[in-house]
């Protein structure tokens, strides 16, 4: 039995009369890869920002690494990366830069930072752009780097806002490498993304409608339950299913 | 404070790398202060004057070079009234000054002589500058001439405490300083706090272990110090080329400066938690903060002649007290008691809107 990492339970946030997340429940597994999909608007970043301790919750419970989202969000800030679709890194500065900046506002001392950034701009084959600026990358180079950085400071969890946006397949495929990569050094991944065949990369997948979580399990329970070929089938009628009822 | 620190230079290196944009930050107020404060003088140098002189003697003829001698007045002599007026019409001179066939008489019976001045009004500023001038020409001619009376022409024997030359540049450049120092803190910050959230990473920083009052200090203090450079540029232009006179304590003047630009801002703060875009915001600091400033500070026009509503927004302008406490410092030489007042509601309308926009930049999230 694998221990958890994230567990929730009855989340619910309204903004207002209006409920972004209505009374939702899962658990995420260490090193897991959980997907976390829906259409805009179905709750799938507020949920995020609460597990980020950037909102708080109406009611219901939430855990991260162990740390109550209510009281805790400093040190669940200590224990996760976040890594956006905008990719999140300062233009104008160099790679470097921007991996000393990261790391260093995670508590990483000179020498951690020396050693791991140095490790990171190998395994990405960047070392002679390390005084590049940012803006001078291109897409892909930033995407990966983004990624790196996010997890430079080795978080129990990593949360992945759809950090495939507007890149090509190969770069995306690319990509899921270093995730897979990441979750075999025991980081959790939490992922949300609007590419419905990046859903069948993962392990198990939580898919959003309307504040509520329609459906969860992993890519083939998911396609067997409701009797589709795939992910993209499984998601149609998810969304269809309760504009009907 | 270690990450308050880290969180500084990421600040600082883009500014240092870029020097255009520094450069920009700087030489903005430079060229502004140089160009808005020549532009905005109301003396006059060498405005024309007709002279209708009926006269024609030694006493008037020295009155007319008395008025050149200054390089208040160019004068024009004319023979006629039918003359002069056609000057005037046509916007060659903007007075008329005629003198009585009887002057010199009654000048040397110690009667007061007959002048007439008829100014062009249609731009009343400049009408009733070239009146006072004219004034303080007559008075010293008269009095040269031994007379122990005031001609007709002035009745108002007047002195002029702390600006005795009616300089506009005491009263503009302090105004002037609050202006571009609004401008530039304002936007400045804005700005900047807006590109992160553009670029989204406003959304990182706030989930990493940073906290909010760290991101916000984190980007004030860069700014502060260019600020820093911007009032020392901004005075030694005041003191050089505007010739500002500093009757009171500089290092006073450099303190309260500061706490000015912590006010403008902290006003960019507050722009930016409401504006999604960089050019929101700089739209709202230029206009939103500029027009205001001018026109409400006192800078321009005196709050006394403002209708009542009018005149309780002014209290609600940074700019009007700050202003207030720079005539204190540099032309009186005032006790600080003069001006605490001023340094008070400065300090807490500072507090005021970081605690607004602390609260509104929290809330986007809570």
């Amino acid at each position: 039995m694998s221990e958890t990492i994230i567990t929730v339970k009855d989340l619910t946030r309204k903004f207002g009369d209006f409920t972004a997340v209505d009374a939702i429940s899962f658990d995420v597994k260490k090193g897991e890869i959980f997907g976390f999909l829906g259409a805009n608007g179905a709750g799938k970043t507020t949920a995020m920002r609460i597990l980020c301790g950037l909102l708080s919750p109406t009611s219901g419970q939430a855990e991260v690494c162990g740390f109550d989202v209510y009281h805790q969000s400093e040190q669940i800030k200590l224990n996760i990366g976040y890594m956006s679709q905008k990719f999140s890194l300062f233009d104008d500065l160099t790679v470097w830069e921007n991996i000393s900046f990261y790391a260093g506002i995670y508590k990483m001392s000179k020498q951690e930072i020396k050693i791991a950034g140095e490790s990171l701009l190998e395994q990405l084959e960047l070392t002679k752009y390390r005084n590049r600026l940012i803006k001078s990358l291109p897409l892909g180079w930033k995407q990966k780097l983004s990624f790196s950085i996010a997890i430079i400071h080795k978080p129990k969890v990593v949360f992945l806002d759809e950090p495939t946006g507007g890149v090509d397949p190969i770069t995306r495929r690319a990509f899921w490498d270093m995730i897979y990569k990441a979750s075999s050094e025991g980081i959790t991944i939490f992922v949300t993304t609007h590419y419905l065949d990046e859903a069948e990369y993962c392990d198990r997948i939580s898919m959003m409608v309307k504040g509520r979580i329609a459906g969860l399990g992993t890519p083939a329970e998911l396609k067997t339950r409701f009797k589709a070929k795939n992910m993209y089938d499984v998601f149609l009628k998810l969304a269809r299913g309760t504009d009907n009822a | 404070m270690h990450n308050l620190l880290i969180f500084i230079r990421k600040e600082i290196l883009p500014i240092q790398r870029d020097p255009r944009s520094l450069s920009i930050m700087i030489l903005m107020p430079l060229a502004e202060i140089l160009l808005i404060g020549f532009v905005m003088r109301f003396e006059i140098e060498h405005t024309n004057i007709a002279v209708y002189d009926m006269a024609k003697q030694h006493s008037s003829v020295q009155l007319i070079q008395r008025l050149e001698g200054g390089k208040r007045f160019s004068a024009k002599t004319v023979d006629s009234m039918e003359e002069a007026e056609r000057l005037l019409k046509s916007n060659k001179v903007k007075a008329i000054l005629r003198i009585s066939p009887d002057f010199e008489s009654k000048i040397l019976n110690d009667n007061e002589p007959t002048l007439q001045l008829i100014l062009d009004a249609i731009d009343p500023n400049t009408a009733t500058t070239i009146e006072a001038y004219m004034n303080a020409v007559l008075n010293d001619y008269f009095r040269d001439q031994g007379m122990s009376y005031s001609p007709q022409l002035l009745k108002i024997d007047q002195l002029m405490y702390y600006n005795p030359m009616l300089k506009s540049v005491y009263g503009t450049v302090p105004g002037l300083i609050s202006v571009i120092l609004m401008l530039i803190c304002a936007l400045m910050t804005s700005v900047s706090l807006t590109r992160e959230k553009e670029m989204g990473t406003l959304n990182v920083l706030l989930i990493s272990p940073l906290k909010p009052i760290q991101i916000i200090i984190g980007k004030v203090i860069p700014y502060l110090l260019v600020s820093l450079v911007n009032i020392a540029v901004i005075l030694v232009l005041a003191f050089t080329v505007f010739k500002m006179p500093l009757a009171g304590s500089l290092l006073l003047l450099i303190l309260v400066s500061l706490l000015y630009c912590l006010c403008a801002l902290a006003l960019g703060f507050l722009i930016s938690t409401k504006s999604q875009s960089q050019q929101v915001a700089m739209m709202v600091s230029l206009a939103g903060l500029m027009l205001p400033t001018t026109l409400l500070s006192g800078m321009i026009y005196p709050i006394k002649n403002m209708p009542m509503w009018l005149q309780g927004i002014t209290y609600l302008m940074p700019a009007r007290w700050f202003i207030n406490i720079l005539k204190h410092i540099m032309l009186k030489a005032s006790p600080v008691s003069a001006f605490l007042p001023d340094i008070g509601i400065l300090l807490l309308m500072t507090l005021v809107i970081t605690a607004i926009s602390l609260h509104n930049f929290k809330v986007r999230f809570k």
